[in-house]
């Protein structure tokens, strides 16, 4: 049986295929979101790398900022929900996630059988998001993947406001002006996105392990800064951009699962 | 339609527009209104003088001139306020009175934009003194007489004796309204049940305890029927616009009980009776308030309170509905999110800004959240 999970997300569009609840046939991210062409292209995709149809699947789940606006899902289940299946699916010893996407950041608590304690999101605001690190690298003449390689060359973090982009954006230039280091700058940069983050960690309270997900994952110096301000390891989980997906295709296979129970197959 | 829906329609028509129930009471009485800000004014004086005591709770305008004044971190029903005044919404007001339990409402109170006359008064916030109540009584003898130059009117002791009755068989009405509402989640949704209490702050109040009375008994007469929704109860300063409550609606929330500073915190104390003056028992409203952030409170009772009222009303959750940038609000909730978690409540934060128009953060919270109950 195959299901299927989308994540439309407001900077990327993720699909995960899976065979019987376990095995991950695709995986695909195409880094436009929710209104754009991205959905589709990454549907496309996933169907090419697997071989299947639609039709092939028993079940879709749209998770993401654009679920409502994907039609072709039998439900639609919230990220924080598909976050924590997928995460628990691949880290089972989780119990603090850090996800962090394009505008948005969560912290979400488990319990030992992988349910939602609580969890906490970001105002609106683009600090501490992905959006920040890409207002940044713009900046910074860099781009979002070179960002963690400055970093790890910084001999210090030079401090940056957490509190506005805006703000944070007229920090950093005045910083350049100053002729201060560039990666030290992007340090700086990435500890003011790990104190937003941890800031909602906690208020929910921390308890290990504690997983980080979501594009901002990828970045190994946000990662390290999360590690400092939270004084403890952090994991990153396997392919963090696709979690989300992750968990909605382990939902849609539950939901398969219940249909065929139910004759409604 | 049915009767229900009609008396719903005409709590929701008042609520709407505030300004149509003012001019209608004026054209009624010859009277016109007075603006009373939050919170907790002793709306009795004003309604013992024949004018009408119009709540002003902000709106849901789109903030540019109340940026001059007002810095962004101001909480979003004094941006509101802020906003309406620089356009003159309020001039109609004969008179605006105007309590500091907070900051913002301190320096708000200091540069008021309308052309209105504004009556500023004083919360003590060491209430368990009797010295607070003294203290109060003579700020409402101040508030008193300058409504009494205003407007051009003389209260008397029974005219604030039957507006105390008035407004204690209000608020008792409204405690009923808000058990049946708790039991009939499938008629009185959380937009209808917030337009009742909405239109509580623009209506002569003898007249809204009629008007929720027939709706009342209307609905006692239907059959109770089981709610296989999820049942909250809200706490915070107030939760809107619609556009808010509607995502309550959409995911089957019902709001069994409040604790919100715009509606049952409103509803909660009575002036009781006694051998003293009108005056002193409506100060000793403020010391027999609890459970409230604008009202200094060493016991922090709130989170017992709300504990009390998920257990009464057996709700699935507490919704804390958060004012963006209100820190008497932000300082209570780590108190009693501790208690919740100590005790195994569930409970959600969301931000309410009233100049919001889209919700879509907030719908993910509230979607998840059901998810996870």
């Amino acid at each position: 049986m195959y299901t299927m999970g989308i994540d439309v997300g407001s900077a990327s569009s993720k699909v995960v295929i899976l065979e019987d609840g376990k095995r991950i046939v695709a995986a695909e991210v195409v880094q436009v979101g929710t209104g754009s062409s991205g959905p589709q292209r990454a549907l496309e995709m996933a169907y090419k790398t697997s071989g299947l149809t639609r039709e092939d699947m028993a079940a879709v789940v749209a998770t993401g900022y654009g679920r409502f606006a994907f039609e072709d899902a039998d439900k639609q289940i919230s990220e924080i929900s598909c976050h924590a299946k997928g995460i628990f699916y691949l880290v089972p010893t989780a119990r603090t996630i850090i996800d962090i996407g394009g505008q948005d950041a969560k912290a979400i608590r488990l319990d030992s059988k992988g349910g939602v304690k609580q969890f906490f999101m970001n105002d609106k605001c683009a600090a501490g998001t992905g959006r920040f690190l890409d207002v940044m690298a713009r900046v910074l003449e860099t781009t979002v993947d070179k960002l963690a390689e400055c970093d790890e060359k910084a001999e210090e973090a030079v401090p940056i406001s957490s509190t506005c982009t805006v703000f944070a954006e007229s920090e950093v230039i005045s910083q350049l002006s100053k002729g201060v280091d560039r990666n030290s700058i992007i340090k700086g940069v990435h500890q003011s996105v790990a104190s937003k983050a941890c800031g909602l960690a906690f208020r929910g309270g921390l308890e290990d392990d504690v997983v980080m997900t979501g594009g901002v994952a990828r970045n190994a110096g946000v990662v390290r800064a999360v590690a400092r301000e939270l004084k403890r390891n952090v994991i990153v989980a396997p392919q963090p951009q696709t979690t989300g997906a992750l968990g909605a295709a382990l939902f849609a296979y539950e939901e398969a699962k219940k249909m065929k129970k139910e004759g409604l197959e | 339609m049915s009767k229900v829906e009609t008396i719903l329609k005409q709590f929701a028509d008042v609520a709407a527009n505030p300004k149509k129930a003012m001019d209608d009471y004026t054209a009624e009485t010859g009277k016109g209104a007075v603006g009373i800000l939050p919170y907790y004014a002793p709306e009795e004086l004003v309604h013992a003088t024949g004018y009408l005591p119009m709540g002003i709770w902000g709106g849901n305008k789109s903030i540019s001139k109340a940026r001059t004044y007002l810095p962004a971190f101001a909480c979003s029903i004094m941006q509101q306020v802020m906003e309406l005044q620089c356009e003159g919404a309020y001039d109609d007001l004969k008179a605006v009175i105007i309590s500091v339990p907070c900051d913002t409402l301190k320096c708000l109170s200091q540069k008021w934009k309308g052309t209105s006359p504004v009556i500023v008064f004083t919360h003590p916030q060491n209430r368990g003194l009797e010295a607070a109540n003294q203290f109060l009584v003579q700020e409402y003898k101040i508030l008193k007489t300058k409504l009494e130059k205003i407007l051009g009117v003389t209260i008397t002791n029974a005219d604030i004796e039957a507006s105390i009755k008035v407004y204690n068989e209000n608020r008792a009405i409204m405690r009923e309204f808000v058990k049946v509402a708790a039991d009939y989640p499938q008629v009185i949704d959380p937009i209808a049940r917030h337009a009742v209490f909405k239109a509580r702050m623009f209506m002569e109040k003898s007249k809204h305890t009629a008007l929720v009375k027939e709706l009342l008994e209307e609905i006692k007469a239907m059959p109770i029927e089981p709610w296989t929704g999820k049942k909250v109860i809200v706490t915070g300063i107030l939760a809107e616009p619609n556009g808010l409550l509607e995502i309550f609606k959409e995911f089957g929330l019902a709001i069994v009980d409040d604790d919100l500073a715009q509606e049952s915190r409103q509803i909660r104390v009575d002036v009781l009776d006694g051998e003293e003056g009108p005056l002193y028992r409506l100060a000793k409203v403020w010391q027999n308030m609890y459970g409230c952030s604008l009202a200094t409170d060493t016991k922090k009772v709130r989170g017992k309170m709300l504990m009390n009222k998920v257990a009464q009303t057996d709700a699935d959750a507490v919704i804390v509905a958060m004012m963006k940038f209100c820190d008497p609000e932000e300082w209570d909730y780590p108190v009693y999110y501790r208690q919740f978690e100590e005790k195994g409540i569930k409970s959600l934060m969301i931000e309410v800004d009233q100049e919001a128009q889209s919700f879509e953060q907030i719908k993910t919270r509230i979607q998840s959240f059901v998810e996870n109950m």
